[in-house]
């Protein structure tokens, strides 16, 4: 366990993200949004990388989609373990891995916008 | 199955094929009977439900020789995402014509696809999205604080919101019907999202998004809020809604979300890479034409303004790349053909877009 947990705490990287589109053009809420994995606890570090796994964020090829109406677009950048990407996906995600990961990363972007 | 208290006997003792043939064949009398014998059928309409459209052909042809004309139903399936990000949802949770859940996100979004049906409807004899029947579905519950709603081309999608911005999504019934009018344009006009199209198009959704509400309100132009999204923002934020059609620019004023940035005329026209090209932004010029023209005609705006402006969503010099000038001039060429060139409508029209700096 106490390996184990040294590992994990052990993850750096960053997340950026930007969201584009939706029912209303926020311009508070336009901004890239980064987020230090410094800044996050243990469990979140490790849903990041595991869903990254996952959707295989590193090797993936993204759907070339354009938004539908509302629909938002997200720019999203991952830095984990020296590993750095960044992708552009539509909504509707279909790939259901790759939906979860940019959730989380939403979430977490927003709480940075938010406490700020 | 057949009680003593069946009303028509014709259903008990004869089979489909027979009622059919009295339906085309027989007196008017037995004709209306057998009619309606064959649309209560269970079977027809379990087909119609599963086929997903219109009852056509044979049948339409029967119900029409028995002088029997079935209103259009909305056909509304409700799917629950369950807090993932996932649409359709996996779980259907209401079907047309079942009653309230208790789950007001569902219910609200029954009723309000059933409130922009009626509107399509009753207003323009549209039946739907594709003006021939195709039932309506959404999915609520979508992933997580999600704060938005969306068209994905098959159905509209509402989030829950995340409760300190926004509640969820299907609270305001505009938005809704902002949702499935943007089904309608796809079908129609094909406005491209993109740029003036695109503005256009968002325009669109909320005219007749507001006009979905007002109806169900019985507001006349006058009476009206001409908000988008009223209800949507928490009171933690320093606003009022998602949009204002009446004065673009004042819907929100607020430090996290920023300032409302949409201009009601075009010597404020944003140009920007953001958004599709601003096409939520520079939609407050083309909706405050819409608010100016409906106030001015008077009475409930879905009956003139908004008929003036369908009308020029089905107009065939209205393309996917029409800018603001280009649909300005089909509105006033279509509410010429309404109500003549001079008309108090065509006039009004023509100066709502010159008072916004399109024309
Ligand atoms: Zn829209």
């Amino acid at each position: 366990m106490q390996t184990g947990k040294a590992c994990s705490e052990a993850i750096t990287g960053e997340v950026r993200v930007r969201i584009e589109g939706g029912l209303a053009h926020f311009p508070g809420l336009a901004k890239e949004q980064t987020v230090s994995f410094n800044d996050l606890g243990l469990p979140e570090r490790e849903e990041l990388t595991s869903l990254a796994d996952k959707a295989d964020f590193f090797g993936c090829t993204p759907a070339n989609e354009t938004a539908r109406p509302d629909a938002r677009t997200y720019t999203v950048g991952l830095t984990i373990d020296g590993r750095s990407r960044e992708i552009r996906v539509a909504e509707p995600i279909r790939d259901p891995a790759l939906a979860r990961l940019v959730s989380v990363v939403r979430r977490l972007s927003k709480q940075q916008a938010v406490a700020r | 199955m057949c009680a003593s208290t069946h009303r028509h006997s014709l259903h008990c003792i004869l089979p489909p094929y027979i009622l059919s043939q009295i339906a085309e064949n027989g007196s008017p009398e037995l004709r209306a009977i057998a009619m309606h014998s064959l649309l209560i059928d269970p079977t027809i309409r379990i087909v119609r439900a599963s086929t997903a459209g219109p009852v056509t052909g044979t049948i339409a042809r029967r119900r029409s020789a028995a002088g029997n004309v079935l209103t259009p139903s909305p056909l509304r399936t409700i799917r629950d995402a369950g807090g993932e990000p996932e649409a359709p949802g996996p779980i259907v949770v209401r079907r047309e014509g079942q009653g309230p859940t208790g789950d007001v996100a569902v219910d609200e979004a029954y009723d309000g696809l059933g409130a922009t049906f009626d509107l399509f409807w009753e207003a323009y004899q549209r039946n739907s999205i594709d003006d021939a029947g195709l039932p309506l579905d959404a999915t609520v519950h979508y992933d997580r604080d999600y704060d938005n709603a969306f068209w994905d081309g098959t159905q509209m999608v509402f989030g829950d919101g995340d409760g300190e911005l926004f509640n969820r999504f299907t609270i305001a019934l505009d938005v809704i019907g902002h949702e499935l009018t943007h089904g309608v344009t796809e079908k129609e006009a094909g406005l491209v999202y993109f740029n003036q199209s695109g503005a256009l198009n968002e325009s669109i959704s909320d005219v007749f998004g507001s006009l979905v509400k007002q109806r169900l309100l019985g507001q006349t132009a006058d009476q009206a809020d001409w908000l988008i999204g009223a209800g949507l923002l928490t009171s933690a934020v320093n606003g009022v809604a998602l949009r204002s059609m009446k004065e673009p620019g004042t819907a929100y004023d607020d430090p996290v979300l920023g300032k409302d940035p949409q201009p009601g005329h075009m010597d404020d026209f944003v140009r920007t890479n953001q958004d599709n090209g601003g096409v939520h932004i520079n939609s407050g010029i083309p909706n405050r034409a819409f608010y100016l023209s409906a106030t001015a005609i008077g009475g409930n705006a879905w009956d003139q303004a908004g008929r003036i402006w369908y009308n020029t969503l089905l107009d065939p010099n209205t393309r996917a790349n029409t800018d603001f000038a280009g649909f300005a001039r089909v509105t006033i060429d279509v509410a010429g053909r309404l109500h003549g060139t001079e008309s108090a409508e065509a006039t009004a029209v023509a100066e709502a877009w010159t008072a916004v700096g399109v024309i």
